[in-house]
């Protein structure tokens, strides 16, 4: 290791931050290089400095008699029960999603509405099969009030494979 | 959780940290009254989310998260920051300790505490968050990342810079430091 990625390396070294290989690498580049241990000794003063300058600081406590305001205030602050976690809203959110997309397919199929004098007032479903080994299904979907023919295919596995007006 | 929405449970449970969350606060904002709103808003939060909180966690760490996310929401708010930092420069006389037997050791904790002050506004935001986590609240890195919600790569990164800021400053600031070693 050189002097250039020693260095680098040192802040995190000078506080025990470094990986195992690369703090045994560092350790042994210093141990071997005088400039590069008088740089570690400054890291690890200066950061000795401001701990215990930290420490000296100090921070006033708390009064008892702001304590006790704060501990009222929490007292009196509803706590957000029954707020659903960040994964519960998001499957309210796609199952919200489901619901609309069913309705504007409903609204799609439903057509302009009934004609005077009606005819069959439920669609009519019919499953054709082709000769042969089973390969494909076709669902076959018919607006009786429009006449709009719409067709399912779907492959041996019920995957969806297209549809037809 | 069993305490969620128990007032009288949530009193000892945090009165522990009162005073570590304040220290906290103060260290983020390095403004006494900020820091008192800081830690009180922290402090309400985490009354209202301990139905959320994960309790494989460090109770402490999380109250940290709670007041490092409300400090950093604080200073966006408010541009009052370096007037907040030159005030407390100046403050050294105002809230000196009582005169004691050893007015020396005083007069050097004071002039310690400026240049603490100094060096710490040389920080950017984000690298004063992970120094004051990490080497005055002494957080491993993991935790650091965890309540500051970034990598530990992003971590170090802020992490080397900000103690090389704080070396640097030193060595300009103090060199009766750098000539004691």
């Amino acid at each position: 290791m050189t002097c250039r990625t020693v260095r680098k390396l040192m802040p995190l070294f000078a506080g025990d931050d470094l990986g195992p290989r690369r703090a045994r690498a560092v350790r042994a580049h210093v141990d071997a290089c005088p400039a590069c241990r008088e740089e570690l000794e400054g890291f690890r003063a200066a950061l000795a400095e401001i701990r215990a300058a930290a420490k000296a600081e100090g921070v006033e406590d708390w009064s008892e008699r702001e304590w006790d305001a704060l501990m009222a205030r929490v007292a009196a602050a509803p706590e957000r029960e029954g707020r659903p976690a960040f994964g519960a809203r998001w499957a309210a959110a796609a199952a919200a999603g489901a619901f609309l997309g069913l309705i504007v397919l409903g609204m799609l199929f439903r057509g302009p509405g009934p004609r005077p004098g009606g005819g069959p007032k439920e669609a009519a479903v019919v499953i054709a099969a082709a000769p042969g080994p089973q390969e494909r299904v076709a669902i076959t979907m018919v607006s009786p009030e429009t006449g709009l023919q719409v067709v399912w295919f779907l492959d041996k596995n019920f995957d969806y494979e297209g549809e037809r007006e | 959780m069993v305490l969620s929405g128990r007032t009288e449970a949530f009193e000892p449970l945090v009165t522990p940290y009162r005073g570590p969350v304040l220290a906290l606060a103060y260290r983020l904002t390095r403004d006494r009254e900020d820091a008192r709103e800081v830690a009180q808003e922290a402090l309400l939060k985490a009354f209202r989310s301990l139905g959320r909180f994960d309790v494989s966690r460090s109770f402490r760490n999380w109250l940290f998260q709670i007041a490092a996310n409300e400090a950093r929401d604080r200073r966006r708010r408010s541009r009052r920051e370096r007037e907040a930092y030159e005030a407390a420069a100046h403050e050294g006389a105002a809230d000196a300790p009582a005169p004691g037997p050893a007015p020396e050791a005083h007069r050097e904790r004071r002039e310690t505490r400026s240049e603490i002050m100094r060096a710490l506004q040389v920080l950017g935001p984000r690298e004063r968050e992970v120094f004051v986590l990490r080497d005055l609240e002494e957080l491993d890195i993991r935790e650091t990342s965890r309540v500051l919600g970034c990598s530990a790569v992003s971590v170090r990164v802020h992490l080397s810079r900000a103690r090389r800021k704080i070396r640097d400053a030193i060595r300009r600031d103090s060199p009766h430091l750098e000539a004691k070693r």
